[in-house]
């Protein structure tokens, strides 16, 4: 056995290691989604007794483990992104995080035999996947849910969320842009904050 | 009869003037801007309007009308009302071409106002003839005209140059035009509050999710639109829009 067949042997050998930790460590993009609906299912469930805090305690994690918020906030602020310092970059990721928490926490607030339901799985381009989904109310109205997910790292993350047709992302891009344009970073970022003061609070949407 | 044809001529002359008076509006403002929103200083004002009668006025009406109807009763009110829009939506089934759609319709129609009395009560859904939603601002879409430009209408809202012609094909296509009697606007009346009391709750969310509630409104209705032209399957869900930008330096720039 010469040096080059060797070296080739464990070039194919390490990757397919790499290919088994990743499949391994790695959930598959509809069972991300799932984790997510999952873990709203039990903070529904559980709502009144874990009050506000507590749902947010518990969605926390899984909020930013299934969510890829470094693109997400990236996109939401479109061109103004390259205008950001570093540490503006870090603080909006951090503040955006928090309030898409914050949402979650507070509209998932109570249980009424919700049920959510996986339709479809479609290939995208650019190995990103869409992960259609149903989200069933107990008066019967069905709420679309589209998740479009990426890979990053070794693991499938959310990138953009669909509900009825209407894309979170751009929402909220249409929206931030509007208010860096005519406000600035400082004043977006004190609305931002506003918004998770007002879930927080009592009286806000905390039970 | 006389009197009849006069006041029918009066409101055909006055949608005609509302509608030549909104084509040549944007015909004198369509300058394009990034947004495609070129009436975007006059359409914030009217949305403002619309917001401060909104939060005095209707939104308060439209709680207590929650507040002090059962259920049931807002259901039937809606699926009344549902129902006498319905011709327009069978129109506009055929005018895009969906035919089994539109004979489906045709027989929904048929149910709830016969069997469902008059259409308060919704029999087709329960015997497996679905609701469709589709008006002529979808036809136009279909038949492949955008947007043009996004408008904002006293009282009405979001709207657009493309969907702003279903206001006439929609009223002119409503039996309720046609009843000239005393009760037509204490039901035209109650059929808005209905309509408003239904979006509350989206309007609650929208309130607590906006910075810029023009921007949010603007935004949502036009998605929503695509996605009915589109029956809820609209391409280019996956944003490579977005997510193609160029990068610069490691930063993606999105423009």
């Amino acid at each position: 056995m010469n040096f080059i067949s060797l070296f080739y042997r464990l070039a194919v050998l390490s990757f397919f290691a790499f290919q088994a930790a990743f499949s391994a460590g790695a959930l598959e993009p509809s069972s991300v989604v799932d984790k997510l609906h999952l873990s709203l299912l039990e903070t529904m469930k559980k709502a009144d007794q874990l009050g506000y805090s507590g749902r947010y305690r518990n969605l926390d994690p899984v909020v930013r483990s299934v969510f890829d918020f470094p693109s997400i906030a990236q996109i939401v602020v479109g061109r103004y992104w390259k205008d950001f310092s570093e540490g503006q970059r870090t603080s909006f990721v951090e503040t955006f995080t928090k309030l898409s928490v914050a949402t979650y926490a507070s509209r998932f607030d109570d249980y009424s035999n919700e049920e959510f339901r996986q339709v479809a799985e479609d290939k995208l381009k650019e190995e990103r996947v869409l992960i259609k989904t149903e989200l069933k109310k107990s008066n019967g109205e069905v709420v679309q849910l589209n998740y479009v997910l990426q890979p990053k790292g070794n693991q499938w993350k959310i990138v953009n969320v669909i509900a009825n047709g209407v894309s979170d992302l751009s929402l909220k891009r249409a929206d931030y842009t509007a208010v860096l344009r005519d406000k600035g970073y400082d004043a977006l970022m004190a609305m931002l904050n506003e918004k998770i003061a007002h879930y927080t609070k009592p009286g806000g949407n905390q039970t | 009869m006389h009197k009849e044809n006069n006041e029918r001529q009066q409101r055909f002359l006055f949608l005609a003037l509302a509608f030549a008076g909104i084509l040549t509006g944007c015909a004198t403002t369509n300058g394009g801007n990034e947004n495609n929103d070129p009436a975007e200083p006059g359409n914030r004002v009217v949305y403002d309007i619309n917001e401060n009668l909104d939060k005095y006025f209707i939104k308060p009406v439209a709680e207590k009308y929650v507040e002090y109807t059962p259920k049931f009763m807002r259901t039937g009110i809606t699926n009344f009302y549902d129902n006498l829009t319905y011709p327009n939506v069978i129109l506009n089934d055929f005018l895009q071409g969906k035919v089994k759609q539109g004979f489906s319709d045709l027989g929904r129609l048929t149910i709830n106002t016969v069997c469902g009395v008059g259409g308060f009560f919704d029999l087709a859904t329960k015997w497996g003839v679905p609701r469709h939603y589709e008006d002529f601002g979808q036809t136009l879409g279909v038949w492949g005209m955008g947007e043009v430009a996004y408008l904002v209408l006293p009282l009405k809202g979001p709207n657009s140059v493309r969907d702003a012609p279903d206001l006439a094909t929609s009223t002119l296509i409503n039996p309720l035009f046609y009843i000239v009697s005393p009760v037509t606007i204490p039901v035209g009346i109650l059929g808005a509050l209905n309509e408003r009391a239904k979006h509350l709750e989206t309007t609650r969310l929208r309130d607590e999710a906006a910075l810029d509630p023009y921007t949010f409104t603007r935004e949502a209705y036009r998605q929503k639109r695509i996605n009915d032209i589109y029956d809820g399957n609209p391409p280019g869900q996956g944003l490579d829009e977005f997510i193609e930008g160029k990068e610069e330096n490691g930063v993606l720039i999105v423009e």
